[in-house]
């Protein structure tokens, strides 16, 4: 596992350090420089954030959770009583033995 | 109720700078008030089990300290999902969202502290259940006096009627559900309580 690491580490360095990987990175144009207020609205589709997602993730977990809380709680709920009507069971049968 | 808070939150009208997402609102603060009313019913019971011994006192604080884990959890995933889109940042290391999360940690602390802290444990996870009560009006307070771009408690009172009727009827309704829950809890509790005691009379 350790060797495998080391390989893969010795790997990306050299791969950094390729003449070929450093003159298409030298070759890159600057990103462009944004020198004016631009509305939101404005903004091409993927640098806007989309409200729904959001929103139904917000909802969605919401239900989730509170759903998954009474349904573990129903379901301690459900395995307590039926240990203390066993337990009851014995007592009583105990008793009259 | 369940079935009318969607239809009014849906119908409510659009903020105008934050639009859709806005409506995470509805769900988010009324949570919050839950969390914060778990914090203090969990602080104040335990405060009465120290000083009275009562067990009844001990299953209330319990089932209380889940919930403020439940709605806890909620308001800080909705939070962050409100604020990536109205902030532009998830997170913010502010005093009112660190408190937050603070007292969620407290009452992750206290569950914990009951399931794996063996006997004695009650008492101790009284004391920390303190904390979390004494971290509420910290919580609430804390946007008024510390710059934040959280908004203050000003926005509840001043909101107009179309805004204020689908969160005070969203708010009804997580009432209701925290008190169902809460004593659905405790119910759970008691039974364990009297499991336990028919072991107890059964190696007697």
């Amino acid at each position: 596992m350790g060797k495998l690491l080391v390989f893969l580490l010795v790997l990306a360095g050299s791969a950094s350090l390729d003449p070929a990987y450093v003159l298409l990175y030298a070759q890159q144009p600057p990103p462009q420089q944004q020198d004016e207020f631009i509305p939101i609205d404005q903004l091409p589709p993927q640098d806007q954030l989309p409200a729904a997602p959001m929103l139904v993730a917000a909802y969605s977990f919401v239900v989730l959770a509170l759903f998954a809380y009474l349904l573990s709680v129903a379901r301690r709920l459900t395995s307590v009583q039926r240990e203390l009507e066993r337990l009851e069971g014995d007592v009583k049968r105990g008793g009259s033995a | 109720m369940f079935a009318t808070a969607p239809i009014l939150i849906a119908s409510a009208p659009y903020e105008s700078t934050m639009g859709l997402v806005q409506k995470i609102f509805y769900v988010h603060l009324p949570s919050a008030w839950m969390f914060l009313l778990g914090a203090i019913i969990c602080g104040i019971a335990s405060v009465r089990y120290l000083f009275k011994g009562d067990p009844r006192q001990d299953r209330l604080a319990w089932a209380a300290a889940e919930l403020v884990v439940l709605f806890g959890a909620i308001t800080l995933i909705t939070g962050p999902l409100w604020a990536r889109k109205a902030w532009g940042v998830w997170w913010q290391w502010d005093v009112r969202l660190t408190a937050s999360l603070m007292g969620w940690m407290v009452a992750v602390a206290y569950l914990l502290l009951r399931k794996y802290g063996g006997p004695g444990s009650d008492k101790l996870a009284a004391g920390l259940a303190l904390f979390g009560m004494a971290n509420v009006p910290f919580v609430y307070i804390s946007v008024n006096y510390w710059r934040t771009i959280h908004p203050t408690t000003n926005v509840v009172p001043t909101l107009p009627t179309s805004f204020g009727v689908p969160l005070w009827f969203s708010a009804g309704t997580f009432l209701l559900l925290f008190i169902l829950l809460l004593r659905l809890r405790v119910r759970l509790e008691e039974q364990r309580a009297r499991v336990d005691a028919l072991y107890l009379s059964m190696d007697a």
